[in-house]
């Protein structure tokens, strides 16, 4: 049996800063990525911070990848505009809250992990090849085992031979595998989850940049709460990349259950709100239905002619809106002036309006359709993240912080990745991997980290900044509601008592009343239609179906189903036919059928399913992430 | 005692890329081979596969041949982007235009024999046939050339480098079965022929770290190709211009005749939906036809 000295399960973003940060060290790892290449399986909203808590420090991602990550990573923007919009119907009203988003940060970039993890992933194995180990993808972790008398793990594929190692990280994500086959932790309940569905929107950027009012390298972040929710606890989201935008719906999964609504109806009905809509139009080409009998062999021709023309037209657009695309089209002698690139864009649609029964018009184009679970921190995270000689970290150890508009995944797991990776190596350097030398060293270097602080009590600086930035809002709205909570806050003096007491009684009782209908739902509503001002806009987006959705991802189909229904008649199981993300779940007879070729492995039904990831290549791939 | 690296040649063909929009015809409806696209042959890819299974698996070193025009570079890229070839060589001269199958063979005898840096191969591979051809012979007669044992259709092996022996599966028909796996074993040096279905597996931690560490290089030197490319005319081979080209083909093209279209064996008879006496013929038909029918 082959042996190593680290194995990492799952390249997302902690996996792969884990093992470069070994690499780092001078120490052998090999990562189980179970996609095609890494980057194919990860989804995030969108925003990765770097940040300078004043008490203690955090490892961001630039301390491991170096320099390079700020000069040369594909990242999208960097965000520096942070608004919350309260919605009510067609009226709006806005609380910008950047100096909140900027509470302790380097800087906040918006990222699509398909290209940002691609990148990553050179970086590390470039490095760890170095020591001996590297990244090896299409492998899917089936369980792990410790023979007697030896503290060495022994890894079982679905692809390899066995193999040996003396340490493991485990990065596998909020669905961990790794967590389900040691029974490190219970599975993630409704309560300790958010169900996050995201769409990613084209935009071309010179458009982008004009509307949201943002520079070349600049970018903007607006959060949604109110009646767009559709009284969930939870909010949308849209980030700003480069030439696309992230349009998402988070909510927690309880409030879901409790009233189960179809994510993609969830997401249509942001689109649908007057800003967001005004935010994704563009200029689309659709086809007129025709009433003209034409022979079939000419309907071809014709669609074969329209598809060549709108490549051209869309490819020729998406240039003349980009960074320098005008400068780049003159220099490549195709076009003189901008006048006759323009002319040629107008000729374009011009034909395919005369002859070809296209019609342009305001709409937008989806390019991705995603969903992914969020573990909630505050309620699930591992009070000790290791099982043995396995260290859990960022989402498979339920970590991230979520509080009100401050929303972190990504930072936190790269920030434990490096304590886990710093935790093993010292193991390695004593050839010691005893739970008290490893697995308690790694807790409490986790424990240390001003996330976890994040995690468990409110900071009362955050808070403050919050408060300040939402001032404007009327007393009385907020007053019959949290009237007691806010005269505490406000005061500098009883702001401290105030937090303090909030923290002895802990976040447990503290949530249900921050976390609720009244704070996602009613509140914004009453503020929006009192005090918001009215969208004006004409505009109703074309939402597309979610068959269409599904038809424009990719699968590699495993002819095994990774999902087994084991309790066809659950509650549960029956709600899933409204929260399955791509309706895998169809209600029969009272009972629940799975038909497991659509799903996008987001597991959300995973809590009464007997649920594993696909094997290594198999399942959907993302192209943005 | 350290084992010396195993030495790995493929012979491959250049083929016209009969892919969708590539192919270019004469207007007689003949096949225009100036115009058409070249490419490595699927059955050339197959064997090229195999080479860079032993790079991977053994650190081999991995030498690949063709005889044909300059313009076979292309191919031979092709070949090093899926082997990590460490040489490439043409065997290009105007004396082996005409070559049938045996002046070809005595043309890549002399090329393997010149394969990494004259050390010649432990394992020769080849393809099965080519596409445009399908003759099959080359490869065989190419092992008979070099006095190696062949092994044919080839859909896995591993090599015993101190044992100098290789251990195959090949498919073979067998009592009119086809798809029957043959274990066999050979002494080194071998010719073997890869099966189109051949692909390599690599099921260890080491293999796939090999294996990413040689697709990363494959890319590397497929860019720069020519640096590993090594031009071979008749008289760089050494070649006797009695057993090449023309003079060296045994063979004689008498006449080409398009192959006559099969005369169909069915015959059609309609029978009004409404004649029940026809219909029952008909049914019993079917029934009669049904259980003689071999079951297969």
């Amino acid at each position: 049996m082959e042996r190593y000295d680290v194995a990492i399960v799952g390249g997302g973003t902690s996996g792969l800063t884990a093992l470069r940060q070994l690499a780092n060290l001078g120490k052998q790892a090999v990562l189980l990525e179970a996609g095609n290449t890494p980057g194919t399986k990860n989804i995030s909203g969108g925003i990765l911070y770097s940040k300078k808590p004043k008490n203690g420090r955090v490892y961001n991602i630039e301390d491991v990848f170096g320099r390079e990550f700020i000069d040369d990573a594909p990242y999208e923007r960097s965000i520096t505009q942070y608004i919350l919009h309260a919605t009510s119907k067609d009226k709006l009203y806005s609380i910008d809250l950047t100096p909140v988003h900027e509470y302790q940060i380097n800087y906040a970039y918006s990222v699509l992990l398909s290209k940002l993890i691609p990148w990553l992933a050179k970086e590390a194995s470039d490095m760890s090849e170095k020591m001996g180990g590297g990244i090896i993808s299409g492998v899917h972790l089936r369980s792990v085992r410790w023979e007697q008398g030896n503290s060495d793990i022994v890894i079982d594929t679905d692809e390899l031979e066995p193999f040996r190692v003396k340490a493991v990280i485990a990065a596998d994500g909020v669905n961990s595998e790794l967590a389900e086959v040691t029974k490190a932790r219970n599975k993630f309940s409704s309560e300790q989850l958010y169900q996050g569905v995201k769409v990613v929107i084209k935009l071309p950027e010179t458009i982008l940049e004009e509307r949201f009012k943002v520079t070349s390298e600049e970018g903007a972040a607006h959060l949604f709460a109110g009646d767009v929710t559709m009284n969930h606890i939870g909010g949308g989201f849209l980030y700003t990349n480069r030439d696309t935008l992230s349009l998402g719906a988070v909510y927690h999964m309880d409030s879901l259950m409790d009233n189960p609504i179809e994510p993609s109806r969830l997401i249509d009905t942001l689109i649908r709100n007057k800003l967001v809509a005004e935010f994704v139009k563009d200029r689309v080409p659709a086809k007129k239905s025709s009433q003209a009998l034409i022979s079939k062999d000419e309907e071809i021709r014709q669609h074969f002619m329209a598809v060549k023309l709108l490549k051209n037209w869309n490819n020729l657009r998406s240039e003349y809106y980009s960074r320098d695309g005008i400068k780049r089209l003159i220099e490549s002698g195709k076009y003189g002036t901008k006048d006759e690139i323009e002319s040629r864009i107008a000729f374009l649609e011009n034909e395919l309006v005369e002859k070809y029964n296209y019609e342009f018009g305001d709409n937008y184009v989806e390019l991705e359709y995603s969903t992914k679970l969020i573990p909630d921190g505050k309620r699930c995270r591992m009070k000790a993240p290791y099982y043995k000689n396995i260290l859990f970290v960022g989402d498979a150890a339920g970590r991230g912080v979520f509080v009100g508009p401050r929303i972190e995944g990504l930072n936190v797991g790269i920030d434990d990745a490096v304590r886990a990776a710093n935790a093993v190596a010292r193991s390695l350097d004593r050839n010691n991997f005893d739970e008290q030398y490893l697995g308690n060293f790694y807790t409490k270097s986790v424990e240390e980290s001003p996330y976890t602080r994040d995690m468990k009590e409110i900071d009362k600086d955050y808070l403050k900044i919050f408060l300040d930035c939402s001032k404007n809002i009327p007393k009385d709205i907020v007053g019959s509601r949290y009237g007691m909570i806010f005269k505490l806050m406000s005061s500098g003096t009883l702001r401290g008592i105030a937090v303090g007491f909030a923290n002895m009684l802990g976040f447990d009782r503290l949530l249900p009343l921050v976390e609720s209908v009244d704070t996602y739902v009613n509140v914004p509503v009453e503020l929006a239609d009192r005090l918001g001002k009215t969208i004006d806009s004409n505009y109703v987006p074309t939402t597309p179906s979610l068959q269409e959705r599904i038809a424009k991802l990719d699968y590699n189909d495993d002819s095994i189903p990774h999902i087994q229904v084991t309790k066809p008649r659950s509650e549960f199981m029956v709600k899933m036919a409204s929260l399955c993300p791509t309706r895998c779940y169809s209600y029969e007879n009272g009972n629940v059928i799975l038909q497991h070729e659509g799903c996008i492995e987001c597991g959300t039904c995973a809590y009464e399913t007997l649920w594993r990831h696909p094997r290594g290549t198999k399942g959907v791939s993302y192209k943005y992430g | 005692m350290p084992v010396r690296p195993l030495n790995v040649g493929v012979i491959v063909k250049l083929e016209p890329d009969f892919s969708e929009g590539n192919v270019s015809y004469n207007p007689d409806g003949t096949l225009n081979r100036a115009e058409t696209k070249n490419i490595l042959g699927p059955h050339s890819a197959a064997a090229t596969l195999a080479a860079f299974y032993c790079k991977v698996k053994y650190d081999a070193k991995v030498a690949i041949g063709t005889m044909g025009p300059p313009i076979a570079n292309q191919a031979l890229r092709q070949a090093q982007l899926i082997s990590n070839a460490d040489e490439l060589h043409l065997y290009s001269d105007r004396i082996f235009a005409g070559a049938d199958t045996l002046a070809t063979a005595e043309v890549l005898r002399l090329g393997v024999s010149r394969m990494n840096n004259g050390l010649g191969a432990d394992i020769v591979i080849s393809g099965h046939r080519a596409s445009d051809g399908e003759t099959g012979q080359t490869g065989p007669q190419t092992a008979w050339k070099l006095g190696y044992p062949f092994i044919g259709n080839v859909i896995d092996f591993h090599i015993d480098q101190e044992g100098k022996s290789i251990y195959a599966k090949r498919f073979i028909s067998l009592y009119g079965f086809y798809d029957v796996i043959e274990e066999i074993q050979a002494p080194l040096p071998v010719f073997i022929s890869a099966d189109p279905s051949y692909k390599p597996s690599f099921n260890t931690i080491s293999e796939r770290l090999s294996l990413a560490r040689n697709l990363n290089e494959a890319r590397n030197k497929a860019d720069n190709f020519e640096k590993y490319l090594q031009v071979f005319n008749s008289e760089g081979l050494g070649a006797d211009p009695r057993y090449v080209g023309l003079p060296g083909s045994p063979t004689i093209v008498y006449k080409v005749e398009k192959i006559p279209k099969a005369k169909a064996k069915r015959r059609v008879e309609f029978v009004d939906g409404n004649d029940t006496v026809k219909l029952d013929m008909v049914a019993k038909k079917l029934i009669q036809l049904m259980t003689e029918a071999p079951i297969k």
